[in-house]
């Protein structure tokens, strides 16, 4: 429970990275992401594996990665298990195997070092409507403590006798009724209270609520988003160099 | 009996939570647990039912050792009624939710249907047995809490801050309820900040800061020592306070309205 | 003085409910008094904090009859965002009530619904934060806060708004007696410095009764005591209607009805032995 926990949620901490302009970290998440899909060759993905994993230690988010990536490690496993039996060659495998621990890399990358209040300016930013942005933000505030709560209730009824490692699958899936019901039950008063509280503090008087602080790019942030948009179209040139050889300049 | 040699507790993230705490539980004795918020008084507690196992020493529990047993055969004996009642309640009727636990721990239907009475009836819920747990009121749900775990009769219960947002009445059915216990040679652990509840059943405290147990006195003692009481967070009860600024001081603090009422009257006339 | 509440033969029931909530309410509390809203579990005090500021009949809508005024606003007819202005309400659980990630940020909530200046945005946060004096938490998220501080973080949200009335829920519930006993001071200088108006919904009144002036008792839906603090706690249906009434009280009824005379209750341990010590 505390790995899932500690995947996608932020944690306060100062490095050069968390300091960013939250828009240049997305950037930066999604060039990654790209780099991953884009090519089916294992040098590439390993590129990409290792562009995400420096940039998670200059972020000092490795360890927090890590935990995650351990436990995707696992699914990536079965991904390259199925392929392989299915047909696929081992590097082939491997290739889509490593693909999706790079993918699940580079979201907890926007994920690990933004905090949701940036979150938020970014979404507004792109001008989606403010209920919309609202309600995400507080869905991924609110993600830990729902988890939490889950991990309580589990306490709870397990002094309760409830064994919930015990008995075929059937009888274990009976056994989640005690944790889902108090679970949904007490997410549900949540949101009741968070409605009134909504209310009780304005919510919705004023159409383009005003913000304390507004998003700006310092020069670092203008810097890096001309080098790591450069770095992209090189690495996009040389992958697509290798997989289009007529097409390819450099490589 | 309940006995903690040595123990450390270290969290998964990192974080020291207990530090070599030895400290032991006898029958027949009620413990309060003091200390301000993130001492390490709910870790404690979830180590006593086998929640948590210590990262560096022992917990045994009637001489099991609480590595070496589940949670719910250490809950067989150790009640601990958690703080949030919407953390437990989830069945459709009252009765069916005290009768939970009871089936868990594998009792027969005719003892089922004895305690579920008992427990009913104890505890003013008799009139709400085929109603829905979430329509209770705040108090009433606690309640219930209680009454379900003391339904299945443990050697130990454990309240962890049983009176908040409770009436002056129930808050005075909880006093009686754990003086029985008492009388019935059960142990009775209690994580509590509310000092005029806990005060007039003059109980052994313990009070911990930063996972370690800095004081373990009676709670007459606890309430001389002006440095131990800020260090745990709390303020003196209203009857020792009254009794320290009278011109004739009492010999011991007054430990509850009687007391002080007899002391008062024999001394005015 | 104004009565900034004034409430007039007011009931209320909850869709679907079978009786009322609340009925036959007729309450007025005057501009800067702190008043205790005192009464066991279910009696209605909730609902009586929720028609306050709006919540009720806006958000929770049933059967309303009888006006409820806030500074002369009737509630019924004023939407909760022109109402909010004017009342705070700090709700029990200081966790439902965090939006943001960030101390300050949370703060400004408030503010930045209803389109705040930014330059007005910072001076209010940092006047609040400094009044409830968690500035040093400015920048700390949630998850690192104790129940106390959420508290604070929470009043504090509520008082960069400047109302004129403040609701607080069970403030003390999660707190441990020192901190409950630093957010009351907190509380009693917002009364006497900035003249606000506070109600508090109580069930430990032994830290409170010293800086209420007033408490109201409701018990099954009406309101069966309003007055000065000293009369109401020393009155035997307050007893009986099972509110935490503290114990240096209670020793002093219990003295008086052995035979005793006192003037006046005493409502602090310290009180009480002064009295006794002059006998």
């Amino acid at each position: 429970m505390y790995w899932a926990a500690n995947a996608f949620i932020f944690r306060r901490q100062d490095s050069f990275i968390h300091r960013l302009d939250p828009r240049v970290k997305l950037l930066f998440s999604i060039e990654l992401f790209s780099l991953a899909l884009i090519s089916s060759n294992i040098t590439h993905i390993i590129i990409a594996l290792i562009a995400i994993f420096s940039i998670g230690m200059m972020a000092s988010i490795l360890k927090r990665m890590a935990r995650t990536l351990v436990f995707s490690a696992s699914f990536s496993i079965l991904i390259f298990i199925i392929n392989y039996f299915v047909g696929y060659t081992i590097i082939e495998s491997l290739v889509l195997a490593i693909r999706f621990i790079a993918i699940v890399g580079s979201s907890s990358l926007f994920f690990l070092s933004t905090s949701p209040d940036e979150l938020e300016h970014v979404l507004k930013w792109f001008k989606l409507p403010q209920d919309l942005v609202f309600a995400f933000v507080t869905a991924v505030r609110f993600v830990p403590v729902l988890m939490m709560d889950a991990l309580q209730i589990m306490d709870a009824q397990k002094s309760r006798g409830l064994e919930l490692d015990r008995g075929n699958f059937l009888i274990r899936i009976r056994k989640l009724a005690p944790i889902l019901i108090p679970l949904v039950v007490e997410a549900v008063v949540r949101s009741g209270e968070l409605a009134e509280a909504m209310e009780s503090r304005a919510y919705g008087a004023v159409k383009r609520p005003s913000s304390l602080y507004g998003l700006k790019l310092g020069l670092s942030d203008k810097g890096l988003i001309v080098i790591s948009l450069t770095l992209f179209l090189l690495a996009l040139i040389y992958f697509f160099g290798y997989i289009f050889p007529n097409i390819g300049f450099i490589v | 009996m309940i006995k903690f040699s040595n123990v450390s507790f270290i969290h998964p993230g990192g974080t020291k939570a207990l530090e070599n705490i030895n400290v032991e539980f006898k029958p027949g004795d009620v413990t309060v647990i003091v200390g301000a918020n993130g001492a390490g008084k709910t870790t404690l507690i979830r180590h006593i039912n086998g929640l948590l196992k210590p990262t560096q020493g022992n917990v045994t529990v009637f001489g099991i050792n609480t590595k070496k047993a589940s949670v719910a055969q250490l809950s067989r004996r150790v009640g601990v009624v958690f703080q949030n009642p919407n953390h437990q309640l989830f069945s459709d009727t009252t009765e069916h939710e005290i009768e939970f636990a009871l089936r868990n721990f594998g009792l027969s239907d005719e003892i089922i249907l004895k305690r579920t009475k008992w427990a009913l009836e104890f505890f003013d819920l008799a009139d709400y047995a085929q109603t829905s747990p979430m329509m209770l009121s705040g108090g009433e749900k606690k309640r219930l809490c209680l009454a379900a775990v003391l339904a299945w009769e443990p050697d130990v219960l454990v309240l962890d801050e049983p009176t908040v947002g409770q009436d002056l009445i129930h808050k005075e059915k909880l006093e009686q309820i754990i003086r029985l216990l008492l009388t019935e040679k059960k142990t009775v652990i209690i994580v509590s900040h509310d000092i005029e509840f806990i005060w007039p059943i003059q109980p052994r405290i313990i009070v911990m800061t930063g996972g370690d147990i800095i004081a373990d006195r009676k709670a007459a003692d606890i309430f001389e020592d002006g440095n131990i009481i800020s260090k745990a967070r709390l303020v003196k009860p209203q009857l020792v306070e009254f009794g320290k600024e009278l011109k004739i001081q009492p010999q011991k603090p007054f430990s509850n309205i009687n007391a002080a009422k007899k002391w008062v009257l024999s001394r005015v006339k | 003085m104004t009565k900034i509440i004034k409430i007039e033969d007011y009931s209320f029931s909850y869709i679907g409910a079978s009786k009322p909530a609340i009925f036959n309410i007729d309450l007025s509390i005057e501009q800067g008094e702190i008043v205790i809203i005192a009464g066991a579990s279910g009696c209605g005090k909730t609902t009586l904090l929720r028609s306050f500021n709006g919540l009720i009949p806006h958000m929770y809508s049933g059967v309303y009859s009888g006006n409820v005024y806030i500074d002369n606003m009737r509630v019924s007819e004023t939407p909760i965002i022109e109402i909010a202005k004017k009342v705070g309400y700090v709700f029990q659980n200081p966790e439902n009530q965090i939006f943001m990630f960030s101390v300050e940020k949370d703060i400004a909530f408030g503010l930045e619904n209803n389109g705040f200046p930014r330059d007005e945005i910072r001076e209010r946060v940092d006047e609040a934060m400094d009044i409830l004096k968690i500035s040093n938490l400015a920048y700390k998220a949630p998850h690192e806060l104790s129940d106390g501080q959420k508290q604070r973080v929470a009043i504090a949200g509520v008082l960069a708004m400047k109302p004129k009335i403040l609701i607080l829920d069970e403030p003390t519930s999660l707190l441990d007696p020192l901190s409950a006993t630093e957010l009351i001071k907190v509380v009693k200088n917002l009364q006497s410095v900035l003249g606000i108006t506070v109600l508090i919904v109580e069930h430990r009144l032994d830290l409170l009764s010293s800086v209420a002036d007033r408490v109201v008792v409701m018990n099954k839906g009406k309101v069966i005591l309003d007055g000065p603090t000293r009369q109401v706690l020393s009155n035997n249906e307050a007893l009986k209607a099972g509110i935490g009434i503290p114990s240096i009280i209670r020793l002093q009824l219990a003295l008086q009805s052995s035979g005793l005379n006192f003037d006046e209750t005493a409502i602090t341990p310290e009180e009480l032995s002064r009295k006794i010590n002059l006998i």
